[in-house]
């Protein structure tokens, strides 16, 4: 059977992270996303509905400059990315539509060196940490399979974010691993139910209920499985809070 | 076979595909529909990922359970016999079936299921995920079903392609990711509302569904804004 297309990029990934000879960061999900795409740089900005949004990292000067141009200006695709949801794909920053959606930011960015930008909403559920913006110095049409492998990318990215990326492969294992997702609705269901306990918000909630997977030595959907029957509660003052 | 509820339950589902739909909703009623009109106990349905796992959309119970049973089929299953050989599987009676799928047929016996039927999603030459079926009584399912069943999944596989926030999106890989998100979206909103008025994950989803249509609020978008805190949900129609 084939490496599916998760596994694949996981191991690009962890191999960025190996060659820099540090622990797996969303820097390394920009590195390995430029070197199998056929993109000239990469960028990921933090974002939220409720606090300011800010640029994580960036591969190059270009695409550091649009992570920043679209966080000041307040528009282009990572912004409606996050807003709908959905990915943004421009394959020419100079045609029309571009510059009627994003008039300043459309010119700045082609100032800029940019000839197309795709923009990919990290989100798992209500958890939306941010977007991964990729771009291209001429215009550029993506493949299906090509944007399937961009969204894997940002898949990357937001289990990076939430510290549940594993790759495994002969000789390396990174990440703690979780069961194949059998029980994913549990720890979905958990993570709303820990929202209500501890009256935070989803990632945080989602974050408190790994942290205490890892403390315990227990896998994440084993504590989801007790949360949701009831078994074991997260009382919000009870103890402190390890992910902060 | 009741014509009639057939003819009435084609009308409902086609009435339902309207702009502004929400899926998960829309599948629901699906998976409701089968069981009554197959004559099923349960009824799901299942969509790849874009790594080829199956992951449950709907399901006619909300059940932890039930919803194990169904993604256990990523290891060994009827389920993911249909949808890896694009081909409908029915086995009438699973007695004597361990020896081809030895945990899933021991799974669904715990549960009290002995009939299952799984129905691909085709789309054009591509399969897309698969409606399955269970039955507390051998010999429900029979060369007869399929075609009723394949028109049902069939129903389910144009429901993707329709959903609302993805129209703009002509990518199948991110319709289903859409698709696959809002699931995720339910699931949360299902354990915080469960937690807060303590009750069980099917009385959460049948709350939010009621809210939802009580306040012509697409469920998806309502189980965004409740997970998110801005949509607090008043007084909530009895569960």
């Amino acid at each position: 059977m084939p490496m599916n297309r998760a596994a694949r990029i996981a191991i690009l990934v962890a191999e960025e992270a190996g060659r820099r000879g540090a622990t797996i960061a969303v820097v390394d999900v920009c590195t390995a996303a430029v070197a199998a795409l056929p993109v000239g740089g990469a960028g990921l900005s933090a974002m939220s509905p409720t606090v300011a949004s800010y640029p994580l990292c960036s591969t190059d000067d270009i695409s550091e400059q649009l992570e920043e141009l679209q966080l000041t200006l307040g528009e282009g695709p990572c912004m409606d990315a996050f807003t709908r949801q959905t990915s943004v794909s421009t394959a020419d920053l100079r045609g029309g539509r571009a510059q009627v959606r994003w008039p300043v930011f459309a010119s700045a960015a082609a100032e800029a060196g940019a000839g197309a930008v795709y923009s990919f909403p990290l989100q798992l559920g209500a958890i939306r940490p941010g977007v991964l913006d990729l771009y291209a110095p001429t215009p550029l049409d993506l493949s299906p399979d090509e944007l399937a492998d961009a969204m894997g990318f940002a898949d990357s990215a937001t289990q990076v974010l939430l510290g549940t990326l594993t790759a495994r492969r002969e000789g390396l294992t990174i990440g703690d691993g979780d069961a194949p997702d059998g029980y994913r609705a549990q720890i979905d269901q958990a993570s709303g139910m820990l929202t209500a306990q501890l009256g935070v918000g989803i990632e945080q909630a989602f974050l408190r209920l790994r942290a205490y997977a890892y403390a315990h030595g227990e896998r994440l959907s084993a504590v989801a499985a007790a949360v949701v029957d009831r078994r074991l509660r997260f009382p919000p003052d009870d103890e402190p809070d390890r992910t902060a | 076979m009741d014509e009639q509820l057939l003819a009435r339950t084609f009308v409902e589902l086609a009435d339902n595909l309207v702009a502004d739909f929400d899926l998960i909703d829309f599948l629901r009623l699906l998976t409701d529909r089968c069981v009554e009109v197959l004559g099923a106990g349960a009824a799901g349905v299942l969509l790849a990922d874009r790594n080829g796992e199956l992951r449950v959309m709907a399901a006619s119970d909300e059940q932890v359970r039930l919803l194990e049973l169904f993604q256990l089929q990523n290891d060994e299953g009827p389920c993911l016999e249909c949808f890896h050989g694009n081909t409908v599987v029915t086995v009438p009676d699973l007695t004597g079936q361990a020896h081809r799928w030895p945990r899933f047929v021991r799974q669904a016996r715990l549960r009290g299921f002995t009939g299952v039927q799984a129905l691909p999603m085709r789309l054009r030459n591509e399969v897309v995920g698969a409606l399955n079926l269970f039955s507390a009584d051998p010999g429900v399912f029979g060369q007869a079903t399929a075609p009723l069943g394949q028109a049902l999944a069939d129903v389910a596989t144009i429901s993707v392609l329709q959903q609302r926030s993805a129209a703009r999106s002509t990518l199948l890989n991110e319709q289903l990711q859409t698709a696959l998100n809002s699931r995720v979206l339910i699931e949360q909103a299902k354990g915080k509302l469960s937690e807060r008025l303590d009750i069980d994950m099917e009385q959460a989803f049948t709350a939010l569904r009621g809210y939802a249509r009580a306040h012509n609020r697409p469920l998806s978008e309502l189980a965004r804004a409740f997970v998110d805190g801005t949509e607090t949900l008043g007084p909530l129609p009895s569960s």
